[in-house]
């Protein structure tokens, strides 16, 4: 039998990795790129529509007494924005974009472990985002603040349908998120390359799987407490209601069971980021490798016994609070770890400072900062003293602006190359970054002064004579510079995907897997299944050369089908090959009719919802009809 | 050689399922953490008038539909060694009982909402939407389980048998939720 050339097989396994052309292929899409982009391109609206919330409410604020929106509409932007920022905005865009479409990069497979389950959990995703924004078009958008507290949101204080938007919407897009999570999870234990060992694996990807775990564990908590809102709303039952036997406190516990990890889960994968591109522009390894690794997961373990330090102040006994307050110390070790670990890395290599690490540098800055607020708040008197002022505001934009934020935009500018092919514009690039930083100094840093002032949160408007009226012109006017940075970013990325220069394979010369292929990567991401024998394997210049041997071979080619490489959990030990789903309408289809479904929950029409829920089990034994390997 | 023979580690829809698992079972650890948080707030469990909670008929249910871990576990190995009819008929018998337990336990739950209203007070509504729930996830596993009898019933291949033992591995998680949510349910009483 003739040898194939690594042409023909390069072209066997284009023809084989090939979708639809056109927007069915998008439609129908499982490729792991493409539904990253997808994600990437959604949350960015996502992230517009939350901008643009915040803006109409800093304008509202920028002097006493404005008429800008009404304190309504004030209650609904301020609900949505804190709702938008975090479920439709961080976590897809950091599991969802970033995750999908660099995971499987990172460790060598050729797709996610579930591939069309991965394109169910977009689509759920776009299903809960347009479910909730629906709202605004019946004027019902939530409206009690992104943590609902109870007894506000309860039928008889909220007596539309807002916090049934905020609950269905919720439990719906915790849907997506599960699915999502479950799948990189799966994807980092199974599919890394054989030799990708967990000492050799990405920092990223610790970082991604920490992430997804907290999500996994979290998640159920805010569902079973969003599952019980909408029963108490909707028939009567007793969960919160200290008449009956329930109790307020409770949806507090649970939402901030989940909420307080959330935090992590928004900041993990920012962690994820730098630990991406310090090493390549400092062009030196990762400094303590191992204990930055543990530090990502003991933060998002630890991160689950610190939830009551945000209940400090509703009169929880005394030996809870030393106990929370406590464990909120402890929670800054391995924190601080990172933090030397990535200033050492850039001490002892030879940093150039790009845009990417620029951003990560203001990055680590306000972290810092925000981080320095946040021990601030483990001193119970402390926190009880500035509990729903603005000082709060203020340390949370820095954590989650100011740290989970800048690495995004640090990441969107260094993969860039990667996934379009083109350079972006440096020098756009650093403008872009000041202006960022400017504005996230401007408008975040006088919050703390203006809520050690006196300035409450979720306030429509204030008084004139106050003292407050100058630091919120300030903060305003911040809030306009990073619109400005954010929008030259957004420009930087359409200008440059047209005009850019050709970036070539690894422009930055990287460190992990992904640099090793084309860029954009080929459908099937690598020609062979990558040889690893280190944490920086594009650094290892022999290893390479074994990848073209192996091609040249024909040795884990798989060109024989739709194929990737499963290995063992522990040790990465090449385990099977096994034959990945083709492009499937069922997820979209499912999303939709699961969409419909939470439609219907919200109008209380309960036998069609459970229709179209019986449509959607069928639907799911459709898609099982067809198994990969018959496809 | 068998299919597992070729395999050195567990596949990735058993990872997927466990995964899966992990998540169900920490919102029954929800519930179970709210049962007792809400059990603190009151001075009688459950208030008066109402009466404890059964315990004999949910009881020797729950030991019925534990069981079936038994026969899904045999069903899983047969299935690997490739003896699709064993497979099929312990699937089979599995579900049966299973189908009985539901049966059974839906019609005690629609005698439960009646005689622990949820309006009525927070241990109704907790114990209502915990058994609820619970019945619910019984449904999800028989819907998988029907799925497997109609796929196994002509041939067993890679995919079937992953999907098998994923199934089994709910059925043995589901079977220790039931158990759990029955003992903390059935506490009041005992």
């Amino acid at each position: 039998m003739a040898v194939a050339a690594p042409e023909q097989r390069l072209a066997r396994l284009e023809r084989i990795w090939l979708e639809r052309p056109g927007i069915l292929g998008w439609l129908t899409t499982v490729d792991h790129k493409r539904i990253g982009l997808l994600y990437f391109w959604t949350t960015l609206v996502f992230f517009a529509a939350g901008g643009t919330e915040a803006m109409l409410m800093r304008t509202q604020l920028a002097q006493a007494d404005e008429h800008v929106v009404g304190p309504e509409t004030y209650d609904q932007l301020l609900t949505m924005h804190g709702v938008t920022m975090i479920f439709f905005f961080i976590i897809p865009m950091t599991t969802g974009a970033f995750g999908n479409y660099l995971v499987p990069l990172m460790i060598g497979a050729r797709d996610m472990a579930f591939p069309r389950m991965n394109a169910l959990s977009f689509w759920v995703f776009l299903g809960a985002g347009l479910f909730m924004y629906s709202s605004f078009l019946f004027h019902q958008a939530p409206d009690a603040g992104w943590f609902d507290y109870v007894p506000l949101g309860l039928k008889q204080y909220d007596g539309g349908l807002n916090i049934d938007f905020y609950a269905l919407g919720l439990i719906f897009n915790s849907v997506a998120s599960t699915l999502g999570a479950i799948n990189l999870v799966v994807t980092i234990f199974k599919l890394r390359a054989p030799g990708m060992s967990w000492n050799r694996m990405p920092l990223f990807c610790f970082a991604m799987l920490a992430a997804s775990l907290s999500l996994i564990f979290a998640l159920p908590a805010l569902t079973a407490d969003l599952i019980f809102l909408e029963l108490q709303r909707k028939l009567g039952f007793h969960f919160f209601d200290p008449a009956h036997g329930g109790s307020a406190l409770l949806w507090q516990d649970l939402f901030w069971i989940f909420g307080h990890p959330e935090v992590y889960i928004i900041v993990l994968p920012a962690f994820g980021i730098a630990t991406s591109i310090i090493p390549t522009f400092a062009r030196h390894k990762m400094v303590a490798f191992p204990l930055v690794a543990m530090a990502e997961l003991l933060v998002a373990f630890i991160g689950f016994g610190v939830w009551a330090h945000h209940m400090f102040a509703t009169g929880i006994a005394s030996t809870t609070l030393v106990f929370f307050a406590g464990a909120s110390m402890i929670v800054v070790i391995p924190s601080t770890i990172q933090i030397y670990a990535w200033l050492m890395t850039v001490n002892i290599g030879t940093p150039s400072f790009k845009a990417p690490l620029l951003f990560i540098g203001g990055f680590i800055l306000f972290f810092v900062v925000g981080g320095l607020s946040g021990i601030m708040f483990a001193a119970v008197p402390v926190d009880q003293a500035t509990t729903d002022t603005y000082f709060v505001v203020a340390h949370f934009h820095f954590i989650i602006f100011g740290a989970a934020v800048f690495p995004l935009l640090g990441g969107i500018y260094y993969w860039f190359p990667k996934v379009t092919g083109r350079m972006y514009d440096e020098r756009l690039a650093v403008i872009s970054f000041i202006l960022t930083f400017i504005g996230t100094a401007v408008t975040f840093f006088p919050m703390h002064i203006v809520g050690l002032l006196g300035m409450t949160r979720r306030v429509y408007t204030y008084d004139k004579g106050l003292g407050w009226d100058t630091y919120n012109l300030v903060e305003t006017i911040g809030g306009f510079v990073i619109a400005a940075g954010l929008l030259l970013i957004l420009f930087n990325i359409f200008w440059s995907y047209r005009r850019g220069e050709p970036a070539g394979r690894d422009p930055f010369h990287g460190g992990t897997l992904e640099w090793t292929t084309t860029s954009p990567p080929p459908t099937y991401n690598f020609p062979v299944v990558p040889t690893v024998s280190s944490a920086y394997p594009n650094w290892d210049e022999p290893d390479r050369q074994e990848d073209l041997r192996k091609l040249e071979r024909g040795e884990l080619v798989l060109d024989a089908g739709h194929e990737t490489v499963v290995s063992s959990v522990n040790d990465a030990r090449f385990d099977e090959v096994v034959e990945m789903p083709p492009e499937s309408p069922w997820p979209i289809l499912l999303a939709g009719a699961l969409t419909i479904a939470f439609a219907f929950l919200l109008t209380s029409h309960w036998f069609v919802a459970g229709a179209f829920l019986v449509l959607t089990t069928l639907m799911l034994a459709g898609w099982h009809s067809q198994e990969p390997e018959e496809a | 050689m068998t299919a597992t023979a070729v395999r050195i580690a567990r596949p990735n829809g058993w990872w997927g399922m466990a995964l899966f698992v992990a998540t169900e079972a920490t919102l029954f650890g929800t519930l179970v953490g709210t049962w007792i948080y809400l059990r603190f707030e009151n001075a009688h469990w459950p208030p008066p008038p109402l009466p404890n909670p059964p315990v004999l008929t949910p009881t020797l249910l729950t030991l019925a539909l534990l069981t079936t871990s038994i026969f899904m576990q045999l069903a899983w190995r047969a299935a690997r060694e490739w003896r699709r009819s064993r497979a099929w008929t312990l699937i089979a018998v599995a579900f049966a009982i299973q189908v009985f337990y539901l049966s059974w336990q839906l019609h005690d739950f629609v005698l439960a909402v009646h005689a622990f209203p949820p309006r009525a007070s927070a241990f109704s509504s907790v114990y209502v939407t915990m058994l609820g729930i619970d019945h619910a996830h019984v449904l999800v596993g028989l819907l998988l389980s029907a799925w497997l009898l109609v796929r196994i019933a002509t041939k067993i291949t890679r995919y079937r048998l992953v999907a098998l033992q994923a199934i089994t591995f709910y059925w043995h998680a589901v079977n220790v939720i039931t158990a759990v949510v029955l003992i903390v349910t059935v506490l009041p009483s005992v």
